[in-house]
């Protein structure tokens, strides 16, 4: 683990107005406003994005890296999210934008398809198969969801998929291959990323479920759209596309689930609706469900915070572009080959994923019992209306947070006001009258 | 020794409202600290305590009973009461309407996986009165 508390999610200061929108947004309750700037509290973080898309301000942001990351080594391999695909307008096709991709100064292009096409061989021939998997199986593609499981759902940890990402698996076996096409040593061989998405950023400083990424640098898919425009029917066309009809939809929520062939799968997209479902899950009311997919962004990868074009159109561009590809059809030996990389922990998730108690109060029961009664205590005098004017998301956010001692300065407004005309009333009643009058 | 307690109402044929005693039971203990294997168990079993009042009585409610060594649930409603309860303990016997039946409910399991899923689970009830379901988890060793 690189770094811990690192995220991609940030706060420009400056853009920040405190307006308290973000607040409620947060799946995780991870954001207070101090000092009239939302703060974003790093152990609870799950880098989903939601702040980014919702902030008016637009004071939410990404760290990503810049493109100049490319001349940090000697040999390039962009690998762009299929959410591409979706972006551009009017008839531009795959070869055309990976080619203009390849102008901007990569050595090679790799589609993540590939990695796709391998999940899906691998768990539909095999791990399906296999007798003593927990259902239903969770796809471990969307890594905020991940990080929501470890939060939020801890006993539907064993239940994750333990295969690799597709952006994962392609990185491998890309740089595998450079490595033994160019004979550069690995550290010399830079794998970047073309990412719709804020989470991926921050698994590969701080991998969940793997000891390292093989994935070098992460560009935003914002950043670098004008770059690849400009380089658009500049030249002749290369022929890169290796992706098939069924991993151009696994971007698009539902297209991992029908990929596989499963029957009885759940698809669900956007984090608010996915925390709803597995709370059905975790409490065993959805009994014969064998497949659950749940992304944490609207439409899935296509709604992505790091995209430009709305997630409904880039589904239907990415829709007509795939139906010009062939479907996965895999010979036995190549799948033979697949299974043997996820047993051999090639392309597997072979780090445990440890569950993270982000709300509780104290590690110490009897300790959590006490500052759980002051904060029943307090909840009588707070007025409950979630106002956010505290700082926090709720009045409960804030009785919790003064319990646990991180709030020493925030204070209930609405309350004061109210102590404020009541102590008046009692006093005098001339005065009291105004204020009751001003309010009304 | 802190011990506290909390209490849900629970309201007969309110399904928007049903399930949301159990949540917010799950969301306490998760603060406190519980074994994640225990408050699913225990969150389950008072799921089933929570739809069964709100199906089959007049109404009642949940109490939450917390100390360091033990959690206990007791719901209590008020009737009509179970009249056999060994017949109602059996997997697969049910009362339920064929309406509650077309929106999932009724299959009869409700009482055995109540049992099933708690460390020691009593029922009493009264014909006319109302019945108390006590669900009871052990939290260390010993307890
Ligand atoms: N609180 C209650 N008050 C009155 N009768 C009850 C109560 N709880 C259970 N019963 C009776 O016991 C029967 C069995 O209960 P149980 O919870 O096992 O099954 P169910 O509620 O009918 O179906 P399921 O729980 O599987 O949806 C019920 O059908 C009902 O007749
Ligand atoms: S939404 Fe959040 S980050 Fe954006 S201005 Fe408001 S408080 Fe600041
Ligand atoms: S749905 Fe896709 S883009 Fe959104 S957080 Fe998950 S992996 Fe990232
Ligand atoms: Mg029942």
């Amino acid at each position: 683990m690189e770094n811990q508390y690192f995220h991609s999610v940030i706060l420009k200061e400056d853009r920040c107005i405190g307006c308290t929108n973000c607040l409620k947004a947060c799946p995780t309750e991870a954001i207070r406003v101090r000092d009239g700037k939302a703060r974003i509290i790093g152990e609870r973080c799950i880098d989903c994005g939601e702040c980014i898309r919702l902030c008016p301000n637009k004071a939410k942001s990404a760290v990503t890296d810049s493109l100049d990351i490319i001349k940090r080594f000697k040999y390039t391999i962009a690998i762009p999210s299929m959410v591409l695909y979706g972006q551009f307008a009017g008839n531009v096709g795959i070869n055309e934008m990976l080619t203009a991709i390849k102008r901007i100064g990569f050595d090679e292009v790799y589609e993540a398809a590939l990695g796709i096409d391998i999940i899906s061989n691998v768990i539909s021939r095999h791990i399906l198969k296999k007798p003593d998997i927990r259902k239903p199986l969770i796809n471990a593609t969307c890594p905020a969801i991940l990080r929501l499981i470890q939060v939020r759902f801890p006993e539907l940890i064993p239940n994750i998929i333990d295969i690799e990402t597709p952006m994962e698996i392609t990185a491998r076996l890309a740089k595998q291959e450079a490595v033994r096409k160019t004979g550069l040593p690995m550290e010399e061989i830079g794998v970047i990323f073309i990412s719709p998405c804020t989470a991926r950023m921050t698994s590969i400083r701080n991998p969940l479920g793997i000891e390292r990424s093989y994935m070098d640098g992460v560009v935003s898919m914002k950043t670098i759209y004008g770059e690849i425009l400009r380089n658009l029917n500049n030249g002749p066309t290369e022929n890169l596309v290796r992706g098939t009809k069924d991993a151009l939809l696994w971007p698009i929520i539902g297209g991992q689930s029908v990929s596989l062939g499963i029957e009885n799968y759940l698809a669900v997209d956007g984090i608010h609706e996915v925390i709803k479902v597995l709370e059905e899950i975790e409490m065993e009311k959805l009994e014969d469900l064998e497949f659950f997919e749940g992304m944490a962004c609207i439409g899935g990868c296509v709604g992505g915070p790091l995209t430009l074009e709305n997630p409904f159109i880039a589904r239907s561009r990415i829709r007509s572009l795939a139906k010009g590809l062939p479907g996965n059809q895999p010979t036995d030996e190549a799948v033979a080959h697949q299974i043997r990389m996820y047993e051999d922990g090639f392309i597997r998730l072979t780090e445990k994923i440890e569950p993270k108690e982000i709300t509780r109060l104290d590690e110490d029961i009897a300790k959590s019992i006490k500052k759980m009664e002051m904060i029943k205590e307090m909840m009588k005098y707070l007025p409950g209306i979630d106002c956010g004017v505290c700082g926090a998301p709720t009045c409960r956010a804030f009785a919790e947070d003064i319990v646990k001692g991180e709030n020493q300065k925030a204070i209930c407004i609405v309350k004061t006001m109210e102590n404020l005309k009541n102590k008046k009333n009692a006093g005098n009643g001339k005065e009291g009258q105004n204020v009751n009058q001003g309010r009304e | 020794m802190e011990q506290m307690k909390y209490t849900f109402n629970v309201e007969k044929d309110d399904f928007v409202l049903a399930g949301q005693a159990s949540s917010n039971i799950k969301k306490l203990l998760r603060q406190l600290g519980i074994d994640s294997g225990i408050i699913r168990r225990l969150a389950i079993a008072t799921y089933e305590a929570e739809i069964n009042i709100v199906i089959h009585s007049l109404g009642g409610c949940i109490e939450l009973e917390i100390d360091p060594s033990y959690i206990r649930v007791i719901a209590a409603d008020r009737g009509p009461g179970i009249e056999d309860i060994d017949l109602a303990m059996q997997e697969g016997y049910s009362t339920a309407t064929d309406k509650a039946r077309e929106m999932g409910f009724g299959a009869g399991m409700g009482l055995p996986n109540m049992k099933r899923n708690s460390d020691r689970f009593y029922v009493r009830s009264e014909k006319g009165k109302g019945t108390v379901i006590t669900i009871e988890m052990a939290l260390k060793a010993g307890a």
